[in-house]
Order: C-alpha cells, then sequence, then structure tokens
C-alpha cells in the first residue's frame, strides 16, 4: 500500500544581487597618470 | 610631493598597478597578494584595506573578511561588513549593520539590494516584496530577469501562508 503522491513546493531560485556590488574602490589616484608626469598628481 | 619619492611610494604605487591589473582580469588571489605587499608598508592605507576585503569577498573568504573588518574596524565598510554577515548566515546582525549605518537617510542601490535579499532569508516576504517592486521600479541593470526571479521567489513564499492572498508581481 503506497500512499497517494501529493504535490510539494520546491524552494524557489534566489539569486545574489549583491554580490555584484563587491568592487574595488576606485584606484584612480592612485595609479600612475601617463601624460602628467612632472604635474603635480596629488595637489 | 614629487612622484616615487621614496622607495616606499615607489612599491606603493607599483603594488597599486597590480592590484588594478588583477583586479580587472578578476584575479582577486593575485591582487590581494599586491593588496598586502601595500599594507606590509602602509598597513593603515584605507583604500588598501578597503582592497583587501573586496579580494577576500571575491575568494569567498567571508569568516577572514570579517575578522579583518573587525580587527581594523573599518566602519566605514558598512555594505561589505553586512555582506559578510549575510553570507555567514547572520541575517539579524546583517540587517542591523545597515539599519544603524543608514540612519534616515534613504539606501543606495548596494545597500537597498542586500537588504533586500536579508529579508528574504528573515522571511519578512511582506517587506521584501515592497522592497523589490521599489528596486525594480527605479533600476534598469542587465540582472532585471535575476531580480524579477527572485521577486517571484517572494511571491511564491507568500503565496504559502494561506492567510494571505497570493500578490500580484509587476
Amino acid at each position: 500500500l503506497t500512499p497517494d503522491m501529493e504535490p510539494i513546493p520546491c524552494k524557489p531560485l534566489f539569486f545574489d544581487l549583491a554580490m555584484n556590488y563587491v568592487e574595488l574602490p576606485s584606484l584612480e589616484d592612485k595609479l600612475e597618470q601617463e601624460g602628467k608626469k612632472g604635474a603635480s598628481i596629488t595637489g | 610631493m614629487s612622484k616615487d619619492a621614496t622607495p616606499k611610494e615607489a612599491l606603493i604605487k607599483a603594488a597599486y598597478a597590480d592590484v588594478h591589473k588583477f583586479g580587472n582580469n578578476r584575479e582577486f588571489d593575485k591582487a590581494v597578494k599586491a593588496v598586502n605587499r601595500i599594507l606590509g608598508v602602509a598597513p593603515d592605507d584605507p583604500t588598501a584595506l578597503h582592497c583587501k576585503v573586496v579580494c577576500l569577498l571575491q575568494l569567498s573568504k567571508f569568516e577572514e573578511a570579517y575578522k579583518f573588518i573587525e580587527k581594523n574596524r573599518l566602519s566605514s565598510l558598512v555594505f561589505e561588513k553586512s555582506y559578510c554577515e549575510y553570507r555567514l548566515n547572520k541575517q539579524a546582525q546583517a540587517l542591523k549593520t545597515i539599519d544603524d549605518a543608514a540612519g534616515a537617510q534613504p539606501l543606495p542601490p548596494n545597500l537597498k539590494e542586500l537588504r533586500t535579499q536579508i529579508l528574504y532569508r528573515l522571511e519578512r516576504y511582506d517587506e521584501c516584496l515592497d522592497s523589490y517592486k521599489d528596486i525594480i521600479k527605479n533600476t534598469s541593470d542587465e540582472y532585471e530577469d535575476e531580480r524579477r526571479t527572485n521577486l517571484s521567489a517572494v511571491a511564491a513564499n507568500l503565496a504559502l501562508d494561506k492567510n494571505k492572498d497570493v500578490p500580484e508581481v509587476p
């Protein structure tokens, strides 16, 4: 004797979209700027 | 300040170039080594500290990232701290981290997205649904399909509650 089949809910798909915001900060002011050598790049 | 004034500055500049390059190539195992070179000579460099946390998160080293944030008291990295807590299954703390930092200010997109996912894990589906509707209305990016899938997951969970109507999803 087998019990009747009954539907159960499946676990819905759920994406981690916050991960897309895990990014390196801007390094612009840390990098050598071509064509600006000699000029003040910090001030 | 003139460029490359000291060996230390030259080292930092070269290491940042590597962080930038490896970051762009998504080689975060190499990027973190470059960051460590910076922190070796400039342990309080806030940009390098931020980079290290991001590299650890990208490498799925959530426990290590969390400890690093705590040890260095990186209170400005609200998103990264809360994201660690979210991935370490400390959902209530993750929510508190965001809400304590935000006050009455409207949340920037990264915190709003994360907070909505935390509400889902906390099974606060009503608030989660409202939050997703708001994000979807105000966002156009490349993840709209995935976000609608998440919205459907919220609706599916709400539909399991027999006391509630199945919500209409936009």
